[in-house]
């Protein structure tokens, strides 16, 4: 007789009313009825969260952008205040993060009425590549580059040499947020040494597509705050793209890759490669990443409804061992 | 190609030192009226500066 797994077997609610239970047969076929039983359950109660409006995100992405660029004549000829400036720029560069991941997953739809996840209409196709390359232009990061790293990210997280934001590891918060600078710095194996590595070790044309893409940007931000700065516009420059992009990266890395991640010693199964956690900044400046949990499991679930989707599913994740503890029981 | 490419990427913090800190750094000068010290103009020093600043970053792999 095949050993049972008690592991498994605790971490079921035996009390659920989800399937008949397989007893007093065989104990580790009545924990895979049982298993199975959750996943459907997961799964449909998943579902209900796929579908929705995904188009504030694209106008919210344009709006940024074309507000982002509008700082530039708007600081050049004193209209606004350098430091007003520089607060819109960062949160224009956050928000476009976020507008930008949804392209990643593909989320955006031209019809609402169907399901992200499903199969995408090259509209839809296009809708994502558009929100996704002009979201992230205020953080120089190419829309390809961020999709494939994003993409390894998820496939192998918490993984030391495979997934490509592990190099945000740190012991606290403030050592992370010393990370998130120092992980920028040009002698660094920081994120741009990482992501590079990654890509290179992907070798699909994709991959080599979005080195060239991230060389082109290197250089062409380079080129572009250059010519700003000696056309005599280097303050605006400074204060509308160049500082707004390192405090906005900062927040990303911290925010949205040490936080949920930390401290990525954790399990890499899909339940146990996040963490739930009680944000002392609340649930709008943390950017919901409390509830991280639920995107790595149903990624094409939009991030304004992770929170919903996690307290209704949160009964099926504690009876799959992921900690929910932090979290009071109703929102 | 590639290695000129790395050879140029590698150098970026040296470029980012003449292409923007040293504009920057003339241009705040000029709005808090400083002038550039040791009887340099303001364009001078802030060459130097950005160079010297981003040679240093090539060298030790950290602004900072």
């Amino acid at each position: 007789m095949s050993k049972i797994d008690f592991d498994i077997a605790e971490r079921i609610d035996w009390t659920a009313d989800v399937a008949p239970i397989a007893w007093p047969g065989d104990p580790e076929a009545a924990a895979r009825t049982q298993l199975r039983a959750l996943r459907k359950e997961e799964l449909a109660i998943a579902r209900g969260f796929y579908k929705g409006a995904s188009w504030p995100y694209a106008v919210i992405s344009l709006a940024g952008f074309a507000t982002w660029l509008a700082l530039f004549p708007l600081t050049i000829l004193h209209l606004i205040n350098p430091l007003a400036a520089c607060l819109v720029a960062t949160l224009i560069g956050i928000g476009g993060f976020i507008t930008g991941h949804e392209g990643m997953h593909g989320n955006l739809r031209w019809n609402t009425s169907k399901s992200a996840g499903k199969s995408q209409t090259r509209r839809d196709l296009l809708l994502n590549e558009w929100v996704g390359w002009i979201s992230l232009i205020p953080i120089v990061i190419p829309f390809t580059v961020a999709r494939a790293t994003h993409i390894a990210h998820h496939t192998h997280c918490n993984d030391p040499v495979r997934d490509p934001d592990y190099c945000d590891h740190a012991p606290n918060s403030w050592a992370a947020l010393f990370k998130t600078w120092y992980n920028r710095q040009p002698g660094v194996q920081g994120v741009q040494y990482n992501y590079g590595r990654v890509l290179r070790a992907m070798g699909t044309p994709e991959a080599e597509a979005a080195q060239r893409h991230g060389l082109l940007y290197h250089l062409g931000f380079l080129a572009a705050l250059s010519i700003l700065a000696w056309t005599g516009h280097a303050i605006a420059a400074a204060m509308v793209w160049w500082l707004p992009r390192q405090l906005a990266l900062s927040y990303i890395r911290f925010t949205f890759s040490w936080a949920p991640h930390h401290p990525r010693t954790q399990a890499k199964g899909r339940y146990g490669n996040t963490r739930v956690f009680r944000s002392r900044c609340g649930h709008l400046l943390s950017a919901g990443m409390q509830y991280h949990v639920i995107h790595h499991l149903y990624p094409n679930i939009m991030i304004h409804k992770n929170k919903a989707a996690f307290y209704a599913l949160r009964p099926v994740l504690e009876a799959r061992g992921v900690d929910c503890s932090a979290l009071p029981q109703r929102d | 190609m590639v290695f000129v490419m790395q050879r140029l990427v590698k150098m970026t913090p040296f470029l980012f030192g003449i292409g923007f800190i040293a504009p920057l750094l003339i241009q705040i000068m000029a709005l808090g009226g400083f002038a550039g010290p040791w009887g340099l103009s303001r364009a001078a020093f802030g060459l130097a500066f950005g160079a010297g600043w981003g040679l240093l970053a090539v060298w030790r792999g950290r602004w900072l």
